[in-house]
């Protein structure tokens, strides 16, 4: 899950303050009525990044997308590309292609014609448009099919020829919304590498939309999680999912057992908290910031909880259940275990035997994590 | 020939509705044409075996005197259905496709005669007819030139075609116009300073043809080809000058002055001269028989051969020509009759006016419009076709 | 259910009957209508009920002779009028296409691409009009064109005009009547084809590197071409038959093959050369309706 960004920037530039952002979004919000889809959003993302916008329909990923491309324009705040200001600017103006959702290829043309579209808008020699939309077909592995119509193509030709068609104008920004979303799970989990390789080798930033945290995981350099037009969490990610600054975005991303509980022990190196959801304490072995007494949440990922018939050690982070449901998924097991005080647990463990002993169902089991494990969001 | 109160437009309105009658009628009646009738044939059901109760009349629209048919189903008890058409076109169709279902229809006499002559009609019984002898004698001598010994029909109602005029408008261009010549008309000279303030001719080659004959001093009738040949030449040179080519447009033009001159029928300029009283804005449109002669029209009474109640059409033709009956339809719609019995029961409005009943030595100069023969027709329309559209 | 039973006795069912009720149709009001014209246009003119001479004769008492004149055919070859009225209706019919095209092109563009709330409300005001009878419209443009109509009256209350435009009457006004007339028959399948039209396709293209002008020449114009082929046949075929609109509005010079038909058979009552007049009318215009046949089948079996 965790195969975290494949993106070619290996430096994170996004943690240096003199680096120069490719694309600043800063402080837009796209209103239409009364509803912002989006609302006041800041955003840097650098040159070769995968930037991911990730979220559920409708929290505004892709009407942000479609300012980039200049398909909307911002209701206040400003877009700049490479520094230079995008507000007015019209969509056939931006050094940025899109690929669109639905692909939309020129179906009363062929893949060859499709590919070719953008470089003889610009006025490109004859050679060497064929000769970049044979190299462009070859690296998409599409050369067999250039005189094909879209109807003849399956979707996952479609899709290549749809990416094709907006890298063959050598983009310094893609915008690909949902890319993978018509493909279906085998193809897409291929796919994902193939864009990795391809963004890697040609250089380029690619700004993805995507409601799907596992495409996002794969893909991403950093990942933006949106929720009702805002960007609620921006970071690489593991940093999304392993420290998610909300309740929403350690929901969003993955699964996650969240107990709620009010804080007892607040030190710089630790933190202790009661929860009457788990009915017990939980210690956490780093700090917060949060006032005494808060109430905040405690977020344990389920493949972090070890399950055992022995009692563990120790008396913080340990919880005693019934083991409700099991969910064999051959590589792990999803074990659902509900505990006295009514909470279910969903806990995973790599099936690593064969031959494992077997938690059945009913049996009594405790639960316990490492201190390092939680994590404690306030909101 | 065109009934007063006619509507603008009503012509082509009709030939409209006549080409969707022309697709059905060949579908329908002409599907049965199997068995094709011949002009001499008597027509199946000839004899007598209608009730006698109903009666099938085809005519112009408001035609008719607001009692004439009421009082006719008073009298006699027969019920009358009433359908109307516009043009003689409409009615030549639905008789020369045959089975029309018509008891008595209206047709001009220049179309009666070729009618006749088509087997369309059934010659008229005169025993059967007491209120013959109110006719006038002259007029129905004037028939007789289309329907020997007047056997086939009677006369309604008759009219003239002249020129309407705007004599003022006329003066302003060419004081000594002459107002009562085809001249104004056909004389280029004439023709080309008068055309600013507007010429209109009729779409009715037939017609506009015995106008040219006339302007050039031949017989009206004739059916010489060199004198088509003359004519032709003749509306050429006019061409530029005519406005207008339409049976119905003129009488509206003329009343609110976008006309000044239109070749026309009496009824009509009459009616154009009425409204222009009535807008009162100082138009006044006048009408003359030329001087070089001109047509006159009737419009007969006549029963089809296959007319399913001919008892109620004898009965009916009987009814018109009774002194009042006939006086009602002058009086009420300002046309001339043809019924000299009747004379003394019209209004001194309608009887005085020249424009009803022409003076003696208009009616002097008037011809009967006698129908053409088959390439006749065919040249003198293709000779309409060349002048409309100069092709 | 009784009358059921007995009709498949006879192997009529009421699958068979509603497969064979378009042929039905088709046999009753196409082609017994022309083979009745057919007929009559290889007859002679007779003064009789009706006015042509029958095919078949009986001759004598055992033989029965057909008689087939084609001279009515050979006839409208002698005479330079048919084939210029032929000519002239169809360049009217095709002037009348093109500016139907671009009149309602951009009309059927607007209504597919407004809110569906509005789109419902706009294509009802194109078919509207056919709620009244073609020739009250028309009659309609006259009380707008005439000498004292609207138009003029207007143009000179504001002062544009000293003296009243002659627009009835002349190819102008026959035009704004053909094009007036026929237009929903282009809007409604321009519409209808425009509306499945991906208008992402356009974004794509802007995306691309195309002006929106671009866009529209190089993708919306080649996607709607099927829509413009349905709506230009709708409009092109019925007006070059087209008789009421010229003559009510044209100026008489407007030769028309209809209007040629018309004196055929009213002025001249020559019903066979009429029939003539109609069969090659038909034949003329069977070439462009087997086009676009081809066309169609060659777009639904290809590209879309």
């Amino acid at each position: 899950m965790t195969t975290s960004g494949g993106a070619a920037v290996k430096s994170a530039p996004w943690k240096d303050p003199s680096a120069r952002p490719y694309v600043q979004v800063d402080r837009v919000t796209k209103a239409f009525g009364d509803f912002k889809a989006v609302d006041d959003v800041s955003l840097k993302i650098y040159k070769g990044e995968i930037f991911c916008l990730l979220g559920a329909s409708g929290c505004g990923k892709t009407t942000l997308l479609r300012m980039l491309g200049g398909f909307e324009t911002p209701t206040s705040g400003k877009i700049f590309i490479d520094g230079e200001d995008m507000t007015g600017v019209p969509p056939y103006e931006r050094p940025v292609n899109m690929m669109f959702q639905s692909y939309a290829l020129f179906p009363h043309m062929n893949v060859e014609e499709n590919v070719a579209f953008g470089l003889k808008q610009d006025r490109i020699p004859k050679a060497e448009i064929k000769e970049r939309v044979a190299t462009m077909l070859d690296l998409v592995k599409l050369g067999d099919f250039a005189k094909r119509k879209p109807h003849q193509l399956s979707g996952g030709q479609r899709q290549r020829v749809a990416l094709a068609r907006s890298l063959v104008k050598r983009p310094k920004l893609l915008l690909l919304d949902e890319p993978l979303g018509a493909l279906d799970k085998k193809l897409r989990e291929h796919t994902q590498f193939e864009l990795i390789s391809l963004q890697d080798k040609l250089g380029v930033t690619f700004v993805v939309v995507t409601h799907d945290q596992e495409e996002a995981m794969t893909l991403a350099s950093r990942i933006g999680v949106m929720n009702h037009g805002e960007i609620v969490q921006a970071g690489t990610p593991s940093e999304i999912y392993e420290f998610p600054s909300s309740k929403f975005v350690a929901d969003f991303v993955g699964s996650v057992n969240m107990f709620e509980g009010k804080l007892i022990e607040d030190e710089p190196e630790h933190v202790r908290i009661a929860s009457d959801d788990m009915g017990g304490t939980i210690y956490v072995s780093h700090g917060i910031s949060a006032p005494p007494e808060a109430i905040v949440w405690a977020a344990v990922r389920p493949e972090k909880i070890f399950m055992s018939t022995a009692q563990p050690a120790g008396t913080d982070n340990v919880v005693r259940g019934a083991v409700q449901d099991i969910a064999y998924l051959g590589d792990l097991s999803i074990y659902l275990v509900k505990l006295p005080t009514g909470k279910v647990v969903r806990v995973t463990q790599p099936n690593t035997s064969r031959h494992a002993e077997a938690i059945t169902w009913d049996q009594q089991v405790y639960l316990s994590w490492d201190a390092t494990s939680p994590v404690v969001v306030t909101r | 020939m065109r009934p007063f109160a006619q509507q603008k437009g009503k012509h082509l309105m009709g030939s409209v509705r006549r080409m969707a009658i022309l697709v059905l009628g060949c579908v329908f009646t002409l599907s049965a044409c199997g068995n094709h009738k011949s002009a001499s044939e008597p027509a199946p059901g000839s004899a007598d075996t209608d009730s006698g109760k109903v009666l099938n009349l085809y005519i112009w629209s408001d035609y008719l005197a607001a009692n004439t048919l009421s009082d006719f189903e008073k009298q006699t008890g027969i019920k009358v259905h009433v359908a109307y058409f516009d043009t003689n076109e409409t009615l030549e169709t639905k008789l020369l496709a045959g089975s029309s279902g018509y008891d008595v229809v209206v047709p001009t006499a220049s179309y009666f005669e070729r009618q006749i002559k088509a087997g369309v009609y059934l010659p008229i019984d005169k025993s059967k007819l007491s209120n013959l002898k109110n006719m006038d004698p002259q007029l129905m001598s004037k028939v007789a030139l289309h329907d020997p010994d007047n056997a086939h029909g009677i006369i309604y109602t008759w009219g003239t075609n002249g020129i309407g005029y705007n004599g003022k408008m006329i003066k302003e261009l060419l004081p000594d116009a002459p107002l009562d010549s085809w001249r104004l008309v056909f004389d280029p000279a004439i023709a080309s300073k008068v055309a600013k303030c507007g010429i209109s001719v009729l779409d009715s080659p037939a017609e506009m043809m015995r106008a040219v004959y006339s302007y050039l001093g031949k017989d009206p009738n004739s059916q010489k080809p060199d004198d088509l040949v003359q004519a032709e030449a003749v509306l050429s040179k006019i061409r530029p000058y005519i406005r207008n080519i339409n049976s119905s447009e003129y009488i509206e033009a003329l009343a609110n002055g976008d006309l000044c001159i239109a070749v026309g029928y009496n009824g009509d300029v009459m009616q154009a001269r009425d409204r222009a009283r009535e807008a009162n804005k100082g138009i006044e449109i006048k009408y003359s028989v030329p001087k070089e002669g001109s047509i006159l029209w009737f419009d007969m009474l006549a029963i089809p051969k296959d007319a399913p109640n001919k008892v109620s059409a004898y009965a009916f033709l009987n009814y018109i020509m009774t002194p009042q009956v006939i006086a009602d339809v002058s009086n009420f719609k300002r046309y001339a009759n043809g019924n000299t019995a009747s004379q003394p029961l019209v209004m001194d409005s309608v009887k005085n006016d020249p424009g009803i009943y022409p003076p003696l030595e208009q009616r002097q100069k008037l011809a009967v419009q006698l129908a053409d023969s088959a390439d006749q027709t065919r040249a003198i329309t293709r000779v309409w076709q060349k002048f409309k559209t100069g092709q | 259910m009784k009358t059921a039973a007995y009709l498949r006795r006879f192997g009529i069912s009421g699958r068979g009957l509603v497969v064979a009720l378009p042929y039905l149709w088709l046999l009753l009001f196409f082609v017994v209508p022309f083979v009745i014209v057919l007929k009559i246009s290889f007859s002679d003119i007779d003064l009789a009920i009706p006015p042509y001479k029958p095919l078949l004769e009986w001759v004598g008492k055992n033989s029965l002779a057909i008689k087939v004149d084609f001279n009515n055919y050979a006839f409208l070859f002698t005479d330079r009028l048919y084939i210029n009225a032929f000519l002239n209706s169809i360049k009217v019919a095709f002037i009348s296409t093109v500016l139907c095209a671009l009149v309602g092109y951009p009309m059927a563009y607007g209504i597919a691409r407004s809110k569906p709330a509005t789109r419902n409300l706009l294509l009802l005001l194109v078919i509207l009009p056919f709620w009244t009878s073609l020739l009250l419209r028309v009659y309609a443009w006259i009380g707008l064109l005439k000498a004292n109509g609207v138009i003029n009256n207007v143009l000179i209350w504001m002062g544009v005009i000293n003296e009243p435009l002659t627009l009835l009457y002349t190819p102008f006004a026959m035009y704004v009547g053909i094009v007036y007339s026929y237009l929903p028959f282009f809007i409604l399948p321009m519409y209808a084809n425009l509306e499945k039209m991906d208008w992402q396709l356009l974004e794509a293209a802007e995306d691309l590197g195309c002006r929106p002008w671009q866009a529209f020449y190089k993708i919306t114009l080649p996607l709607s071409r099927n829509g413009i082929l349905a709506g230009s046949m709708l409009v092109f075929i019925p007006a070059v038959g087209e008789f009421v609109i010229p003559a009510l509005l044209g100026g008489p010079n407007a030769l028309m093959i209809g209007r040629v038909l018309w004196d055929e058979f009213f002025s001249n009552r020559a019903w066979p050369v009429a029939s003539a007049v109609a069969i090659l009318l038909l034949i003329l215009l069977v070439p462009f309706m087997m086009w676009y046949q081809s066309v169609q089948a060659r777009e639904s079996a290809g590209a879309r």
